[in-house]
């Protein structure tokens, strides 16, 4: 490895530890804040790893969260599984849901895999909504855990190997396959990548990924319902923050989560009921101004209206 | 010996016989070329054999064993590669990376490390004379360039038998004989080819023999002058008339 490679290793390094200490200096509420945060960041990274190297933009992921949460909070509360067994089976149960969906329906393109992969979010919510042992329609209540900061070391860990494997992707065979794939599948065929496989695995690696936050976040919420938890809004949330930060890129979907949990945070508690508004024309304008997203605006350079310029005559918007 | 046997090989588009019953053995070491006018069924005997496309029937033997069925990405383990008539790049990517997909996958034995697969993947580019365009992203190419770049991917591949896919289409005569002493190069490698070509004169160069579709029929095979004074293939691909005058 190259002495750059090893300075950005250990920079990520010292980020994660700072994070650590983070709880000790801040307040209550910016722990729950970066709880979130880290959340929104898991499921954007994880989803980086379907949506942005491999090229298959899934409008489900919140199926994994949903399927995540829900097996460790029935573990949890109805068989009595121990949380620290109860929360890898949640993200073990939601990547082999991802590799058996995503066999079948990776074999779809562009709208059409979108569209499948929404309706097996939205068919999952049904499907709890109907299950005796989920609590059905009323929910699922998980005892309460008095030491708050395990959800942050848990997230804050879970954030940082999700990242490391998506820095793993782009610096290995596994990932190059991936990117060929997302580039023209029929090249990536031919010349030797067994697609079926890339495509699954990666599908199945970003369920697993989601599950466990989906887990992490039922017992710290302590209570789960079908509708808080496969709600569509949560996939397009994290897509929206994956395409802000810049997809296909190691850090560039943490940092959409980072920056537009922080707006939105900061519009809510300032303009109360136009914070939506305001929320979406940020979005419009990162489309129109810098649709490569933010990692790729600090690769070029800063801002500029040169940058800004380019990106318009570029798109043809 | 015989590296590549078709054996009636067919491929049917609802009633329309695109290939049909084609047979032909592609000996090991030679540059086989495969003409035919616009629609007799080249690109598509291709897509077959390079699992592509699946089989209407016939069958198609590696060394002795079957490859119907087999998925393209199998067939490229094999050894068996292509380029694309209508070039593929992965265009967000480098050329370089591009070419280092090649090595990192394709046939069995290939590079299975990044900073391996660069290096191939830099031998090739210097091989086919791209080396320049190393760092320049695919999408930045010319057309000449991107018949290279599509070349050298199928080449760090390491394939045993390479098809190109008019890979001189759209070339000027300069850049034409250019291709022509680099096909003949990569056979000298080792590596067997069967060329799809429309530019005459660069076929009866490049090739040991020449193989002819019409309508998705083997019209015929030989050696290049005889296929090419053949009145059958000059009719198919000239008009009757033509024809007729020529030997009158």
């Amino acid at each position: 490895m190259s002495i750059k490679r090893w300075a950005r290793l250990l920079g990520g390094l010292a980020v994660v530890l700072f994070l650590g200490a983070a709880p000790g200096i801040v307040s209550a509420f910016m722990v729950q804040f970066l709880i979130n945060l880290f959340m929104m960041a898991i499921l954007a990274e994880s989803w980086n790893i379907i949506g942005g190297f491999t090229g298959y933009a899934s409008f489900g992921n919140v199926a994994f969260f949903g399927i995540g949460a829900y097996t460790t909070g029935v573990l949890l509360t109805r068989v009595g599984f121990p949380f620290a067994l109860a929360l890898p089976a949640g993200g073990a149960v939601a990547m082999l849901f991802a590799a058996a969906v995503g066999f079948p329906i990776l074999r779809l393109k562009g709208h059409y895999f979108a569209i499948a992969t929404l309706g097996t979010a939205e068919m999952m919510r049904e499907v709890v909504y109907n299950l005796e042992f989920t609590g059905a329609g009323t929910g699922l209540v998980m005892p309460i855990l008095r030491t708050p900061l395990t959800f942050f070391y848990l997230m804050l860990a879970i954030l940082a190997a999700v990242t490391l494997v998506n820095w793993w992707l782009s610096q290995s065979r596994f990932g190059y396959g991936l990117v060929a794939i997302r580039e023209d599948e029929d090249a990536a065929a031919v010349m030797g990548i067994n697609t079926p496989l890339y495509k699954t695995v990666a599908f199945a690696l970003s369920g697993a990924f989601a599950g466990l936050a989906g887990g992490v976040y039922a017992y710290w919420i302590t209570f789960i319902d079908p509708d808080a938890v496969f709600k569509v809004i949560i996939t397009v949330q994290l897509i929206i923050m994956a395409v802000f930060g810049g997809t296909g890129t190691v850090l560039g979907p943490l940092l959409g989560a980072l920056v537009l949990s922080a707006v939105s945070e900061l519009l809510a508690t300032q303009l109360a009921t136009l914070a939506e508004l305001f929320y979406g024309l940020i979005i419009i304008l990162v489309v129109l101004f810098m649709p490569k997203g933010l990692s790729d605006l600090i690769r070029q350079g800063g801002l500029s209206l040169r940058y800004f310029a380019r990106n318009l005559r570029e798109y043809r918007i | 010996m015989a590296i590549l046997q078709a054996r009636r090989v067919t491929k049917l588009f609802g009633g329309l016989a695109a290939v049909s019953l084609v047979s032909f053995d592609l000996r090991e070491g030679e540059i086989l070329g495969l003409i035919g006018p616009n629609g007799s069924g080249k690109t598509t005997l291709v897509n077959v054999i390079t699992g592509t496309l699946p089989y209407s029937d016939g069958d198609v033997l590696f060394r002795g064993g079957s490859i119907r069925g087999l998925p393209p990405y199998e067939i490229g383990r094999l050894g068996l590669s292509r380029t694309f008539q209508i070039v593929k790049p992965f265009r967000n990517l480098t050329v370089l990376q591009n070419v280092m997909v090649g090595a990192l996958f394709g046939a069995r034995g290939g590079a299975r490390e990044l900073g391996s697969a660069r290096r191939q993947a830099g031998e090739v580019l210097e091989f086919v004379g791209l080396a320049h365009r190393a760092h320049a992203p695919a999408e930045g190419l010319n057309v000449p360039e991107r018949k290279r770049m599509e070349l050298a991917r199928a080449l760090a591949m390491r394939p045993t038998i390479l098809f190109l896919d008019e890979v001189m289409a759209g070339l000027n005569r300069a850049e034409i004989d250019e291709a022509v002493e680099l096909i003949k190069r990569i056979r000298d490698r080792g590596i067997t080819l069967v060329v799809i070509e429309h530019v005459m004169k660069a076929i009866r160069n490049v090739s040991d023999r020449i193989m002819v579709l019409f309508h998705g029929e083997k019209l015929t095979e030989g050696l290049p002058e005889e296929v090419l004074n053949n009145p059958q293939v000059v009719s198919a691909y000239l008009g009757r008339r033509y024809a007729e005058q020529a030997h009158a």
